[in-house]
């Protein structure tokens, strides 16, 4: 492991855990301006966080080991998983780190046992949002492989550092191939994060809410492991569309001024995006479950079309 | 010269029926329209040398040869009749209410701008003009369903719109193909027919097997061919009876007119061999599907309707044989199944002139009495019926009989699948026919239904509220003689070859090189 | 020849555009948005031809950019939007036979189909560019793509819309496979609009009942009844 590498995790990780809660309420920030409210501050999430992680945990007399393990779990998927995500600086791969499969295996360590927590507590809430998310999840993951084999396929490649790189160094902004990756990823990223047309990350109201049901018996320290986990998730994905489709800035060598120039620019592309994702949750209404399958469609429409102009062209 | 009168004549037309304030005024220019088209193009058939060269027609697009004269000849005719037969019969729809007065004018413009766009559809010699002409008819023919404004006719006109439009869009996508096929061979693109005619030989089959395929699609869709058949009965019972006569033996022939042509470019590479099994697939699957629709059928225009889908597909197997006597039998059954569909589609304008049965297709007739009340309308559906079956010495019997001989060179079981079909199709006339027609009027016949009604089967009982003694409809002569005319034209038709006609056919067949 | 390069570049990015247009046309359930998302299709296909212009140079093609901004991206999505406000149907709910998420798989599975048909039988030796090619396939998948829509919609008016991109598509595959004379091009947008005319005053009679109907037809000045007035 080079000295280089030590460096980008670092610099990558602290990089990440500071801008997650600034992305998470950024969007509500944006969210507020469409409805006409001022909203809360852009930096509210970090001190929500710092509120909960001095509060005492509270676990329910019926809940076993999982309710206790579960918020470490889900901050480790989180962090490993930030590591195959380059954000501001790209290295030289080493072993399996920044391998795609990987990454979403990942993701799908923290969902999942964020869904026995759900079930643990034997709340009816939790229940509720676990299974809607194990279905949700059963239905997205074939739209997932194929949006994720396609950028495979497009750039050769299973890692995540080498497709950054060769996105750096391309000189041609926009390919027709990146546009539908992008709008592919684009549906995966509010699927994944549970956003407006899925699911509604504002609501504790009981019939609609996935995400907020499943963490409603966590508490105190727990609770703000699992927002700032589900913060990092978010973070991941918009850099990881972010380098696909803007990578300009994104360095792939060493020094300091450079990833911090990088860093500046990440911080203001993920700006940009997240003002689109908050405008796309305002202009959307929620979609009724049984209809989302629709949604997951058009991502694997276009990630198959992408495979078909790769092969064919 | 000789489109340029069309036009004006027909621009004439519409402007006396925008200044007309009466029915019979309007109906009087509507005849005066169809009577000079029919003297302009008799007058072609007997003194222009054909085919009609360019200078007459004032245009490089246009030209009108044996073929074309042909078709053009029989709308024109038809057109008159209906012309004449549509004086009385719009007369009782605005007296029963069916049809606003407001809306006559729209009918008799609509009915005078049809003709004129079937004839130059077919004097195009440039394919794509064809094609937007052929176009335009279907969407004028469906002003002419919705004229009666009703919730189905509605219904009727937009699904005929959207089906036969959806198709034709196919059908200019091999047109665009043909354009590049000769961009490609030719050097310059064309799409004009007389070109493509002689160069027809040096295509390359496989894109000729593309354009065949499109060009199927969409005028087989509108002229009625399996699968997109469907709009096909609902426009034909729900428009006015004048209009399903044209419906039925003028723009149906559009459809097969193109496929015709283009089967004649295909003709004459390699291609045909490959083309052929699929036409007569699509034309036995259409003829099956019409014949097992007739045998239930108790409406008279629906089985009327899906016997014109039949005669289709015999055309279309004449077609697929593409020996020159099949094609000759099929030019012939063209006009012949024209003729004899007019005849019975107004005589059953009569008929629901009598007993105001609904236009909605779905209930059955009830037909009592029928040779006491209509005999002319009656004995024109027995006729007009047995002519179309294929009885002899119907017009409609030489062409299938010698369809059928040439098909016995082609292939034996299709043979017997297309006998087995004619039969079913002549057995669902023949039982609807004897069924409706003897039916007397008595008390008990109609009581019987109420009875089971309120037994409680939840459907309503079909007859009741219907009087017991209908009124007699007078038919005014009008009515009458465009019928009498055409069952006259048909049993000319069937017993008396005169040479003209007989060679005439023969140039059609080999102007397409068949 | 960079200007080339960079032509194709775009005429293949809006290519994209197009086929998600068409996505959306499949999918969307709101009528209003129908229409939008049909008139930027239609003016990515005028900038297509645009851009086919501005390489070519054959002046056919800034016609029927022209022509095709004109009708419709100006007043066939005006007059279905004014039809729409009328009838005041905002979305379009049940489906024939094909809900969206299967109109999708099939539609991919057809683009592959009409791949591998017409690369047999178009002339596409190595020498001859991809870009008309692609042109040609993305053509007819969008018409079939609309044939969909006009198939599985209920709504007369979702119907044309249906119908309306799949001429879109036909003219895409005029752009791509050859040119066209503009006299034809032009007639097909005449009849297009007259279809379109006739097929929503129509429909506005379906989705109503029927004195409303005539109510309406009087209210557009198109069933005149002047034996009544006077």
């Amino acid at each position: 492991m080079s000295l280089d590498f030590v460096v980008y995790m670092m610099v990558n990780t602290l990089l990440v855990i500071a801008a997650a809660p600034f992305f998470v309420s950024f969007i509500k920030k944006v969210k507020a301006w469409t409805q006409g409210r001022r909203g809360p501050s852009v930096f509210q999430t970090y001190a929500n966080l710092a509120k909960l992680l001095k509060k005492e945990v509270i676990y329910s007399p019926h809940s076993s080991r999982i309710m206790r393990v579960t918020p470490y779990v889900n901050i480790a998927a989180a962090l490993v998983a930030s590591l195959f995500v380059p954000l501001a600086f790209v290295p030289e791969p080493v072993g399996g780190i920044g391998n795609i499969i990987l990454f979403l295996y990942l993701l799908a360590l923290g969902k999942f046992f964020m869904a026995l927590s759900g079930l643990d507590a034997g709340s009816s809430f939790g229940g509720m949002g676990s299974s809607r998310e194990m279905s949700i999840s059963a239905v997205i993951e074939p739209t997932t492989i194929i949006v994720f084999a396609a950028l495979a396929f497009v750039f050769k490649t299973l890692n995540i550092f080498t497709i950054f790189s060769v996105t750096a160094g391309s000189s041609t902004p926009v390919t027709p191939t990146l546009i539908l990756l992008g709008i592919s990823l684009f549906i995966i990223l509010i699927v994944e994060t549970s956003r407006i047309p899925v699911d509604n990350p504002e609501t504790h109201l009981e019939l609609t809410m996935i995400h907020e049901g499943m963490i409603l018996e966590q508490s105190g320290r727990n609770l703000a492991l699992m927002e700032l986990s589900s913060g990092i998730k978010l973070t991941l994905l918009i850099a990881l569309l972010i380098n696909l489709v803007l990578p300009f800035g994104l360095g792939t060598t060493l020094t300091v001024a450079g990833i911090a120039i990088a860093a500046v620019l990440f911080l203001l592309k993920g700006v940009l995006l997240g003002g689109i994702i908050g405008l796309f949750e305002s202009s959307m209404s929620k979609m009724r479950f049984f209809r989302l399958p629709s949604l997951f469609a058009m991502a694997f429409f276009f990630s198959t079309l992408t495979i078909i102009i790769e092969v064919f062209t | 010269m000789i489109l340029t009168a069309f036009v004006v004549a027909t621009l004439v037309a519409i402007g006396l029926v925008a200044i007309c304030h009466t029915n019979r005024q309007m109906n009087a220019v509507a005849i005066a329209h169809g009577i000079f088209f029919v003297a302009v193009a008799v007058a072609m058939l007997a003194t222009v040398s054909l085919p009609v060269n360019t200078v007459l027609l004032g245009s490089q697009y246009f030209s009108i040869d044996h073929f074309g004269l042909f078709e053009i000849l029989i709308a024109v005719v038809i057109f008159m009749l209906g012309a004449i037969y549509a004086g009385g019969y719009v007369e009782s729809l605005i007296a029963t209410g069916e049809l606003e007065k407001g809306s006559l004018k729209l009918f008799s413009g609509a009915w005078c701008l049809l003709l004129l766009l079937i004839v130059l559809a077919f004097s195009a010699d440039n394919l794509a003009l064809f094609w937007i002409f052929a176009e335009l008819t279907t969407i004028l023919s469906a002003m002419l369903i919705a004229v009666l404004s009703a919730k189905e006719n509605i219904d009727a006109a937009i699904k005929y719109i959207l089906i036969a439009s959806t198709a034709m869009l196919f059908s200019f996508i091999g047109f665009i193909f043909l354009f590049e096929v000769s961009r490609t061979t030719l050097g310059t693109g064309s799409l004009n027919w007389t070109e493509l005619m002689q160069h027809a030989g040096s295509f390359p089959p496989a894109m000729m097997i593309a354009v065949f395929a499109f060009v199927f699609i969409g005028f087989g869709a509108k002229s009625g061919i399996f699968p997109f058949h469907t709009w096909l009965p609902e426009a034909h019972v729900k428009a006015p009876s004048a209009v399903s006569a044209v419906l039925s033996s003028v723009l149906l022939n559009i459809g097969i007119y193109a496929i015709i042509r283009t089967a004649a470019l295909v003709h004459q590479t390699s291609a045909m061999t490959i083309v052929s099994p699929f036409i007569l697939l699509f034309a036995i699957l259409t003829s099956g599907i019409a014949a097992f629709s007739m045998l239930p059928q108790r409406n008279l225009k629906k089985l009327i309707a899906f016997s014109s889908i039949e005669n289709m597909g015999i055309t279309l197997i004449g077609l697929a044989i593409a020996t020159p006597v099949a094609v000759f039998w099929v030019i012939f059954h063209v006009m012949a199944h024209a003729f004899t569909k007019a005849s019975l589609f107004l005589s059953a304008g009569i008929l629901h002139r009598q007993y105001h049965s609904k236009f909605s297709g779905e209930a059955p007739d009830d037909i009592r009495d029928v040779f006491r009340l209509q005999p002319l309308a009656a004995w024109g559906i027995v006729i007009g019926g047995l002519a179309i079956i294929g009885m002899p010495p119907s017009p409609v019997f030489f062409s299938k009989i010698f369809i059928l001989l040439q098909l016995v060179g082609y292939s034996l079981g299709a043979l017997l699948i297309v006998l087995v079909l004619i039969f079913i199709a002549a057995g669902a006339f023949g039982y609807f026919v004897i069924t409706s027609f003897m039916q007397r009027e008595s008390p008990e016949s109609s009581e019987a239904p109420e009875a089971s009604g309120q037994t409680g089967s939840g459907v309503p009982p079909l007859s009741s509220g219907s009087p017991l003694d209908f009124e007699q409809y007078e038919t005014p002569l009008g009515m009458k003689i465009p019928i009498i005319a055409l069952i006259a034209i048909v049993i000319v038709l069937g017993i008396w070859f005169p040479s003209g006609e007989t060679a005439f056919i023969s140039r059609i067949v080999a102007d397409l090189r068949f | 020849m960079t200007d080339m390069a960079s032509i194709e570049g775009i005429i293949k990015i809006l290519f994209v555009v197009v086929i998600i247009a068409a996505a959306y046309i499949i999918s969307t359930r709101n009528i209003l948005s129908l229409v939008s998302v049909y008139s930027l299709q239609s003016l990515t296909l005028a900038a297509i031809a645009l851009a086919l212009w501005i390489a070519d140079g054959k002046i056919v093609l800034l016609e029927i950019a022209i022509v095709t901004i004109a009708s419709k991206v100006l007043i066939i999505p005006y007059f279905i939007a004014t039809i729409q406000e009328r009838i005041r149907i905002k979305r379009d709910i049940e489906f024939h036979y094909l809900n969206p998420t299967t109109s999708l798989l099939v539609s991919m599975v057809m683009m592959l189909v009409i791949y591998f048909a017409l690369s047999r039988i178009l002339p596409t030796a190595p020498g001859t560019p991809s870009l008309l090619f692609f042109g040609a396939v993305i053509g007819i998948s969008l018409m079939l793509m609309g044939m969909m829509v006009t198939f599985s919609r209920k709504r007369a008016i979702t119907k044309v819309m249906g119908y309306l991109s799949m001429e879109n598509g036909v003219l895409f595959f005029g752009m791509f496979v050859t040119e066209l004379p503009l006299i034809i091009e032009f007639l097909i947008i005449i009849d297009l609009i007259i279809l379109v005319l006739l097929t929503t005053i129509l429909a506005v009679g379906i989705d109503s009942t029927l004195e409303e109907y005539h109510n309406r037809l009087h209210r557009f000045h198109l069933w005149e009844d002047k034996e009544d007035a006077s």
